[in-house]
């Protein structure tokens, strides 16, 4: 969550880690994210059962709603930032009604830019990685 | 298969062009349920209200590979990740032109077999020539014969 304080680029060090998101991947808000927000109301999303006709274990969050989620990580760490490119591959399915936990990690900084990269990871509960990805940042300067 | 072939056949190519007009209640519903909470994404009174980051990732053309691309493998592959560049806002009424082509083409070899990767490109500009946005799309194909 975001502690509601700005932070600038001179704040901000590598290996500073962003605050772990919990995302709600509960099937109403997928189902929202399918209908309302993508428009991609396959079966495989929305319905656990049509899902395990196809066989997945159980309905999947969409690939860009997970690459949405990162992208949300970053700015409630900084409300301000600008995302000026993100970069996700799609490991492993995240699961619809799953507990899974978006984290991330500066790993450098450009004085010159005032940018950062962020390397970002999407867990389930049994810390096993399903979505990595890194963005790079524009961070606000004063 | 050839991979050069490919790619000296079809890299770079524009194949499909699209336009798509830009929804207010679709931004706002997209921010929500990927969990933003800044007003600038959730809030359309927000002066500053525009798309969430990675929005245009959703749209898709008319068709996935040029026309008379080749069948390589059985069914249409998988998606293997999104990248998004984001060079300016995306506004509620934009209409926005997408133009797509294939990126790059690239083999790897994994568990299951040899993969061949078709990075698809779509360049979205908005109604006054900007540059707002630049998605690739990784596609995934199994072919069934060996890649040189």
């Amino acid at each position: 969550m975001s502690d509601g304080k700005r932070r600038l680029f001179s704040q901000v060090e590598l290996g500073d880690e962003l605050p772990d998101l919990h995302p709600d991947v509960s099937m109403p808000v997928v189902y929202r994210f399918a209908h309302d927000a993508a428009y991609m109301p396959a079966a495989r999303f929305i319905d656990h059962e049509g899902a395990r006709k196809e066989g997945l274990p159980a309905a999947i969050v969409p690939g860009i709603m997970s690459q949405g989620l990162l992208a949300s990580l970053v700015h409630r760490w900084c409300p301000e930032a600008n995302i000026l490119r993100i970069d996700t591959i799609f490991r492993a399915p995240v699961l619809v009604d799953s507990d899974p936990v978006c984290r991330g990690v500066v790993t450098a900084t450009d004085d010159e830019s005032r940018t950062v990269e962020i390397d970002l990871t999407i867990v389930n509960e049994s810390n096993e990685t399903r979505v990595v990805g890194t963005a790079h940042v524009a961070l606000p300067v004063d | 298969m050839d991979v050069e072939k490919l790619k000296e056949d079809w890299v770079g190519l524009e194949f499909d062009v699209v336009e798509f007009e830009m929804s207010g209640e679709e931004m706002v519903a997209w921010a929500e349920t990927c969990g933003e909470t800044a007003p600038r994404f959730t809030d359309p009174g927000d002066p500053d209200f525009q798309a969430p980051a990675t929005f245009t990732a959703k749209f898709l053309g008319r068709r996935a590979f040029p026309k008379g691309f080749p069948q390589i493998g059985r069914g249409p592959g998988f998606d293997a990740g999104k990248s998004v560049e984001i060079h300016a806002p995306v506004r509620p009424g934009d209409v926005l032109t997408a133009r797509s082509h294939i990126a790059d083409i690239y083999p790897k070899t994994g568990r299951s077999g040899p993969m061949l990767f078709i990075v698809h490109r779509m360049i979205f500009e908005n109604q006054n020539g900007d540059r707002v946005s630049v998605v690739d799309w990784r596609r995934v194909l199994q072919p069934e014969e060996k890649l040189s």
